[in-house]
Parts: structure tokens; sequence; C-alpha cells
């Protein structure tokens, strides 16, 4: 029980401590704005199996490399889902399908890292960092962005989940949330207390870094209070599809998202592949339809990006397995996107096609996918995302 | 602040400042009053008011050398006591191996090809025509002949179409056997319990949990706790060892690593050694999620960082050398010298694999990470040099024993020039040996130890005067480093203002300072050892050789702000099983009061009128004001 002296009337506090909204938080909010660009990255970590996932069933050579677990041709039981008489969908991702003949998805095989590092940690690092065999401490993504701005949104970069992806570390102002309702301070008094205490804290990091994450706090919390419902009945279902309806969820607020993260793990099929690559795909291509579906036309302003740090080996392991490899699909899905193709160079299965042979080939530096998408989705220079690295291919990923 | 002005300005613009003033305030000296508590900031895991007592007591030089000479302070008895449970940190490497195995069910699977003759395996393995490997396999007894097909290598059944298929069947029916077996041996929770039970033991309350679990026999109560695993039984601390020791053995030894690691930091007595152990395991990084890491870590803390942490950087740098944790993280047990008269294996696809080579990850390294670092004048060419140094140095039957091997035929006994020196031809182990000894006694070496010892003791930016003073006494005393630190301490960049509150915390001294300044109560360091996880420093996690940082910045980066205060208000609200507080020695006192036990110093006039104004709004608790003291930047440094 504390003494009368430290109660006093609730007018005095609301002003304290709070600072005057920002103004871009005023500014979105009109409607009818022209909304800018997104660009989400998506990483699915484990080393996906690109052949399985994008199956290149004209190949006769995949069929004698992967005698266990290959995915049947098209119009056999199980088969692939054909895309373009060459390639085909696994039977799982056709949710993706129709974005594939709506021409919002474009699919690059034989991409990846030209480093032929096998190293699940180190090859995402790496890959985060937006270089080839180098690990940098911020991400590609940050430095995509343009230089933080005193109004830039608190929420301009978001990844979905407890730490903050390399992708995303940087100085330009990127914040990591697992989840919207639990981005709060626990005790709802305290927020504003601690929002001051911040503001004048003797480290100018700490300064800054409080700034970000109050102002986030605040937006994410108006946006938590109001229900969601996704839009066109989309339904996500799992860890993942959870993560990229928080990402809708928050671009639908207009509150100036400009790039975001969500990664999906559990791709390293050593073993048991067919039990277990069919159930990952269906959480993945629903999520990735359910969140197209959910945004609706909103959409247009959208690219995502699926990356994973290498491929699996071309022929199948004795555990009816694969373990790790070095080519590995890419998917470009989004309404700008110029969709509907296989893009890339196809290097072929024959021994001494394989990387080392023994891996699909890399002939798209994944360097090439993504400043296209830096350069021509979010109009920034590309250079500053991938430093040292001048993409010679246009690959065409977007509609101009 | 009241305006959304210009905050890039405002950042530029204090960060100047502080540079600029930083280098004055090395030469400032930081009043008497403020020793003791400076001392305990950095030389413990967090002051507590009893200390401070203490060291006044003492004197600060008196109770700096007792700390600098562990063997001389009697460790705190209750310690003892709670480390002598945790089994697996007395164990040898071999009896963990043994004992716990990296998955719990090895279900070993023999390769075919032991059974057949060395004119069979011939045949099947050297490309023998279609017609005679058939021969072969249709020779063998049929139970063989299974097994062969299902597991053999495929270049056997190169051409035999109807072979291959029949291997794919077999193949998946060993599959779904063993699926099977392993349901058998380890069932999971719902074959165990009915759906009833299953609620209970997820949700119902405690005593809920513990009379389902005692209406069991031993077997299938063994059997729940297993299915159910560690996460869903962290109220019940020896049950949730139980579980992990049945889901992930290896992962229960390492368990039992972080547990010791914390209570040490919490409770021992010989704080300035904990704090050491902790920055050299970090310099020798390596990482619990590697292969057989966690089998090895136990051992490489306990014999090859703790013995050393005062000694000679020299004897430190060997035993990491030699331990097989570091052998197999930086891959130089794999690194051999290229030898051109062996026959490559064959892959699964009937190419030759790569020959065995020299692997430089632990070369560079060495050099980069351990030594040298990575502007001290090494060439890509001394890189590859001490890699074949290290060539041969191996880990003998790392299945079973994981023990240090030199192993001659991997040596390349060939001449090699190691920053300007000379190994002559045709030596073994030695070469190895001669290049630790000149890495340890390298002028570089003194520098870059002694700066990173001043980025954890003193500041991220340590005066280079400071830092030549220490290389100067790791020199001359041929890497003693208790001399470096007396150096350190004695030193008056240690006492001044440039010193004092500059480090910012990381995630595992935020975590401990707060128990530690709360006097808190662990039973169980599971629920923290997520925490400090969760803050983005998982213990023996982390993955880069480069191990943690010394310096503040990645923390503040990083989205720790959010997670450091709910950390506050779980820890203060006695929502962290396993560590109970008790703020009722703060009832009736002020903000201020509170403030200043916590942080052992008056707290900064920003924070404390946000308290201030904030708890005359309501009725806050002690638990309240406690956790915003905890939350507050103040806390945050140290």
């Amino acid at each position: 029980m504390l003494t009368r002296r430290y109660f006093m009337r609730a007018s005095a506090i609301a002003v304290a401590g709070m600072g005057a909204a920002p103004s871009w938080l005023v500014r979105a909010a009109a409607p009818g704005e022209t909304k800018g660009k997104i660009l989400i990255a998506i990483f699915q970590r484990g080393a996906a199996d690109g052949l399985n996932i994008v199956v290149p069933h004209f190949e006769k050579r995949y069929y004698e490399l992967r005698p266990t677990i290959a995915i049947q041709p098209p119009g056999k039981e199980n088969g692939a889902i054909d895309l373009d008489g060459r390639f085909g969908l696994h039977p799982s991702l056709q949710p993706l399908k129709p974005f594939w003949d709506s021409g919002n998805l474009a699919i690059v095989h034989a991409a990846g890292s030209p480093d032929g590092n096998r190293s699940h940690f180190e090859a995402q690092d790496s890959m985060e960092s937006g270089t080839s065999g180098r690990i940098t401490e911020d991400g590609w993504l940050n430095r995509a962005l343009p230089p933080l701005t005193a109004d830039a949104s608190a929420v301009r970069a978001v990844a979905i989940g407890a730490k903050m992806p390399r992708t995303l570390r940087g100085d330009r102002g990127a914040i990591a949330v697992s989840d919207l309702q639990q981005f709060r301070v626990r005790n709802e008094g305290a927020s504003s207390i601690l929002e001051s205490m911040y503001a004048k804290a003797a480290d100018a990091q700490l300064v800054a870094q409080g700034k970000r994450t109050f102002d986030a706090l605040k937006t994410i919390e108006s946006i938590s209070k109001a229900p969601y419902t996704p839009a066109n009945g989309a339904q996500y279902f799992g860890e993942f599809g959870n993560g990229l309806r928080q990402i809708a969820r928050l671009i639908k607020a207009n509150v100036g998202v400009e790039a975001a993260f969500a990664e999906i793990g559990g791709w390293d099929h050593h073993s048991n592949e067919n039990g277990q690559l069919p159930p990952l795909l269906q959480q993945y291509g629903n999520s990735l339809a359910a969140f197209a579906k959910d945004m609706g036309d909103r959409m247009e302003d959208i690219v995502l990006v699926t990356m994973s740090e290498f491929g699996r080996t071309a022929a199948e392991d004795g555990n009816n397995g694969t373990d790790h490899g070095h080519g590995n699909v890419m998917f470009v899905f989004g309404g700008p996107v110029r969709g509907g193709r296989t893009l890339g160079q196809w290097p072929g299965l024959e021994p001494e096609q394989l990387f080392e042979r023994r891996d699909l080939a890399v002939t798209t530096d994944f360097r090439s996918v993504l400043s296209e998408l830096v350069s021509g989705h979010l109009g920034q220079k590309a250079d500053a995302a991938f430093p040292g690295y001048v993409s010679t291919e246009r690959l065409g990923l977007l509609r101009t | 602040m009241k305006r959304p002005f210009s905050v890039v300005a405002v950042v530029m613009a204090s960060a100047l400042s502080v540079s600029t003033s930083a280098a004055e305030r090395f030469d400032q000296k930081l009043p008497a009053d403020k020793h003791a508590l400076h001392a305990l900031n950095r030389l413990t895991f967090g002051a507590r008011a009893a200390d401070l007592a203490e060291v006044k007591r003492l004197g600060i030089e008196k109770w700096i050398d007792l700390q600098l000479h562990p063997e001389r302070i009697p460790e705190n008895p209750d310690l003892a006591a709670r480390i002598n449970a945790l089994t697996t940190l007395q164990l040898a490497t071999w009896q963990i191996l043994e004992k716990y195995p990296l998955a719990p069910v090895m279900l070993r699977i023999e390769s075919p090809l032991q059974s057949l003759t060395a004119l069979q395996v011939c045949k099947l393995m050297q490309g023998a025509p279609v017609d005679e490997r058939r021969a072969v396999i249709d020779g063998l007894t049929p139970e063989l002949r299974r097994q062969f097909l299902a597991f053999g290598p495929r270049q056997a059944l190169d051409g035999l179409s109807d072979l291959q298929q029949e291997a794919a069947s077999a193949r998946q029916a060993d599959q779904q056997a063993r699926q099977m077996e392993i349901r058998k041996l380890m069932p999971p929770l719902n074959e165990l319990l009915t759906p009833e039970q299953i609620r209970t033991a997820r949700t119902g309350t405690d005593a809920d949990k513990l009379a389902l679990f005692n209406s069991f026999d031993a077997d299938k109560r063994k059997q729940v706790i297993r299915a159910l695993g560690p996460q869903a039984l962290v109220n019940f601390p020896d049950l949730r060892r139980e579980a992990l020791a049945a889901q992930q053995p290896a992962g229960y030894v390492n368990q039992e690593l972080v547990e010791h690691k914390l209570l040490r930091a919490l409770y021992s007595n010989r704080q300035l050694e904990e704090v050491l152990v902790d920055f050299w395991m970090n310099h020798f990084n390596v990482f619990n999620g590697k292969a057989q890491e966690r089998q090895l870590i136990t051992s490489y803390e306990r014999d090859a960082i703790r013995p050393n942490v005062f000694g000679h950087f020299r004897d430190l740098l060997l035993a990491t050398a030699q331990h097989p944790a570091m052998l197999l993280y930086l891959d130089n047990w794999q690194s051999q010298v290229l030898r051109d008269d062996i026959r490559p294996a064959i892959g699964p696809n009937g190419a030759p694999l790569p020959r065995p080579g020299l692997n430089e990850n632990y070369g560079r390294e060495i050099l980069e990470l351990h030594t040298l670092g990575v502007d001290g004048g090494y060439t890509q060419e001394d890189v590859i040099a001490v890699a074949r140094a290290f060539s041969g140095w191996t880990i003998y039957d790392i299945g079973r024993y994981a023990e240090f091997q030199f192993n001659p035929a991997g040596h390349d006994r060939k001449e090699k020039r190691v920053l300007g020196h000379t190994l002559p031809a045709g030596r073994g182990q030695q070469d190895g040996l001669d290049v630790i000894d000149m890495l340890a006694r390298h002028p570089s070496t003194a520098k870059f130890i002694s700066k990173k010892l001043a980025q954890r003791f003193v500041a991220d930016a340590p005066p280079a005067s400071l830092v030549d003073r220490m290389a100067a006494t790791f020199t001359k005393t041929d890497g003693d480093i208790r001399a470096v630190l007396q150096t350190m301490f004695a030193s008056p960049e240690f006492f001044s203002e440039g010193a004092w509150r500059a480090k910012f915390k990381s995630p595992l001294e935020i975590v401990t300072s707060s128990v530690r300044a709360l006097n808190a109560d662990v039973t169980d360091t599971f629920v923290l050892s997520q925490r400090i996880a969760d803050l983005g420093q998982p213990l023996y996690g982390k993955v880069e050789p480069t191990g943690y940082p010394n310096t503040g910045e990645t923390w503040t980066n990083s989205a720790g702000i959010l997670g450091r205060i709910d950390f506050a208000s779980a820890l203060t609200g006695g929502q962290i099983p396993g560590a109970r507080v008790d703020v009722s020695r703060f009832n009736f006192k002020t903000p201020a009061a509170v403030a200043a036990d916590v942080l052992g110093t008056t707290p900064s006039a920003a924070t404390l009128s946000a308290i201030e104004k904030g708890v005359q709004a309501k009725e806050a608790t002690p638990s309240m004001i406690t956790a915003l003291v905890i939350s507050s930047p103040d806390f945050q440094s140290r």
C-alpha cells in the first residue's frame, strides 16, 4: 500500500510522455492515397528440394536419378501439375496453379548462390547478406530500403519472428514481430513511462531504437485492437500461414510497410522426403495463395520472392531423401510480375552438367533475381543492396 | 519527444558528442565512491547490495586481487550441491558418447557389403558387366539379397532396372517396418493417453498433472513423459529433465551445461573466473548445433577452457587447437594432405567423389579470430601454410572416443613458410606446435587479445594507451592472462569516467544481473536460458566462429528492447518458472529508493521522473516499480 502522495489525477499522465502522433500515421490514414510498393522476402530454411517442387518432368534423367522419390509426370497418379510441357508443380502446390495461369507467378529454376558452400548456416547467412560466400552484418533487404528519414514509418520493414533475420538487419529501421497481438508492453500503464525513459537515455543508439520500438508499438496496438478477417474468404493455416496473415494485416492497415520477411523451416529432407514434403508444401502453397486472395487488388503493389540457401542432390540418397545440393528454384509472385513462365537457363541433369557431378547447377545468380526486384519494383539502387555484384542478365520479371 | 523533429540529426549530433568527449573522459578519474559498483559491474555478472558492502569492507584492490585468485575464495556450498546433481558435467567424452547418443533410438543399418566376399564386392562396385552383377545378387541368400537391394550402393544396380524396382519396394517396406518399430519403442502421445488425459497433461493444473503421471506404472510414466516433451513440463524440473533426456539425450547433456553455466554466473563467489570462462568460450567459439558438438562441449569447457582462463594464452590456444570440439567445429579433423596415390571413393551416381584434402577453415580462423586478428598482418598464403601445418590433427574414433589424434598419414610434410618463418620439411606434429608458439607470441596477438579484453571489461572503444600497455604486459609475461588483467584493472582508464556505465549489457548479462540485483532464488534455469536465447544469445548456440560480440551495438540494433521490457515484467511478476523473486523488501519504499537499491546508484533524472510520474497515476506495486527499474535504460548499462 503506497501512501497517498503517489496518487494523482489521470489527466496529467495522458500528456506526459506521449509524443505527438508521427506525421506519416496521420497522412497515411487518408483514403485514396497512392500506396507504395512492397517487397516480401520468403526464406525456406533447410535447403528446399527445388527439383521436387518444380519438377523437370521432361527429363528422363530425373527419373533415373530418383527412382523412389521422383514426382510422377503429369497425368499419372499423384503426378506433377503441368506448367509448360517441361516443368510441373508438385501436386501439393495446386493452390498456386491459378496464379501461374493468370500470369502472376514466375519461376526461376537452377538459381542460387555461385558459392558452393553446403553448410546450412553459412549459406543462409551469406544469402541473407546478399553476397556470395561472404557474411555482412546487415542484410540485402535492409540495404535495399531508402535511408531513414524523420517521418519514416516505424513499421516500414517488418520481419515475422522472434529474432531479426539477417536479411533485414541494418540501420534502415526494421522491427521483428512474432505476433501482433503479443507486440505490446504487458503492463499497459508502463508503456508511456518506459517511452519517456528511453526518449532521454544517455546512449544515442538506445534513444533511436527506443523511438522505433515505441512508435511501432503504438502503430501495432492500434491495428491489433480491431479484429481481423481475411478478405475474399482466404484461409491461412500453419505457422507460416499465420506469419503471412500478420503481414497482410499490417499492409492493409496502411501504416507504411515497404518490406517484409517471413520464413518457413523444415525442408532438410535427408530421409523419407515423400513423407515430409507434401504436408510442408501444402502449408506453403496454401499460405501464399491465401495471402494473394486476402490482399486482392492490393497485390498490384506487392511482389513476393522465395529463396532457399541451396538445393538438394540430383540423385536420391539411400534413405529416400536427398543430401545438400546447389541450384534451386525461386518463385516470384505478385501483381506486377510477368508470370506464367519458367525463367533461367536449364542446365540439364547429365553427370557432366551437374555441379560437382552431383547437384543441379546454378545458372542464375539469386542476386540477379533480387536486384531486378529491388530496382524494378522498389525503385531503389541494386548495388547498395548487393555490393560488388553487377547483374549481367535481365530476366524480365516485372511488367513495365 | 514532443515533436517528430529530425531523428537523424539528433542521432548524429549525439553520437559525435559522445565520441569526442569519451576520449577525454578516459583521462578523468572516477570518484572513489563509485569504484566499488564499477568493479562489481565489470568483474561480476551483476552487482548485489551484499557484494557492495563486501567490496567496501575488503577494499577494492584486495577484492580484485582475490577475484584474480579464485582458489583463495571459498565457494558457495549451496552451489556445489546443485552442481553435483548435474551428473553429465563430470563425465568423460567417451562416457557421454556411450550414454547420450545423438538420437534416442539408433536403429543401426549394417552395410550389406560387409557380408559379401571380396570378389563379390569387387564385381558389384567396380562395374562388372550386367549379367555378372545379376549373378552375384541372385546368388545371395534371400535375406541378404533383400538387404542388399534395399541398402546397397546404387551403382551396383546400374542397368538392372527390374532389380532397381525391387530395390525401391524393398526400401519402402523397410522404411515402413522401421517406422513401426520406432512407434512401438516410442509411441506418440495419442497412443498412450485418452484425449481427456492429454487435455489434463497439457492444460490441467500442476496438481492434476502430477496426479495423472503418478497414476501410471513406471514404464508407462516414462513413455508419457518422453512423449510430452520438456516444454510441456517446465513446472516440473525433474520430469522436464527426464523428458529431455528421453527425447534428445545429447540435448540433455547440453542443457546441463547451460544450467551449470547459469548457476555459476548467478551464485558463484568466484565471479571473475566465470566471466572469463564466458569470455574465452566466446573467443574460442564452438556451436552446439553442429553434428556431434553437444557431446563434446562439456569436456571442451571443463578441460580446455576453464583450467586455462587465468594462465598463459599459449596453453589455452593449444588446448583448444587439440580439442575434438574445435577440430570438429572448424573442420580441421577432416583436413589432410591431398594424396594422389589413393583411389577416390565412388559417389551415389557412379561418379568419383572429390578426394579428401586440405580444409582451410581452421587455418583461417585461428589467424583471423583466435590470435592475430583480421588486420594482424597475415596473407592467404599464411592461411594455407597454417592449414598445412595442422593437417593430420584429427579425432580418433569420433563415435566412441572422440579424442585428439595426430594422424601422420594425413600430415603434409613439405616445407612451409608461416609469417616469415620456415617450418622445415619432414616433420610431423611439431609443425602445428611450432605454429601455436609462433601465433601465441606474435605482437599482433598481444594487441588483439588485449583489445578484446579491454572491450569486455572497459569500453567498446577502449583507448589505445590502455591496449598498448596491456599488450606490453602480454608480451613481457609471455601471454600471462592474469598479469594482463592486473594491468587493466590497475589502469587509470579502468576507473575513469570514460569507463563508467559505458557497457551495454548482453542478453546473458541483463538476465543474470536482474536475478542478482533482485536476489531471486533460481531453482531451475531452463526458462531463464530460453529467455536469454529469445533475447538473441542462445548459450553455446552461436553459429559463427566469431562468437557473440563484445560490443553493444548488436544488442541495441536487434529487436531487443521490447524483449527486455517483457523479461523484466515477467521476472518481477513471478512468471518465470524456476525463478522466484521476493519484492517485499521494497514495500513502502519510494521509487527513488527502489531504483537506488536495484541499480546500486542513483538513477538518471529522466528515469526517476518517468517512474515517479507514472506511479502517481495508479497504485503501483513494488513489483511494477522494480520491473520499471529493470526495464530502464539505466539498468541496460553496466
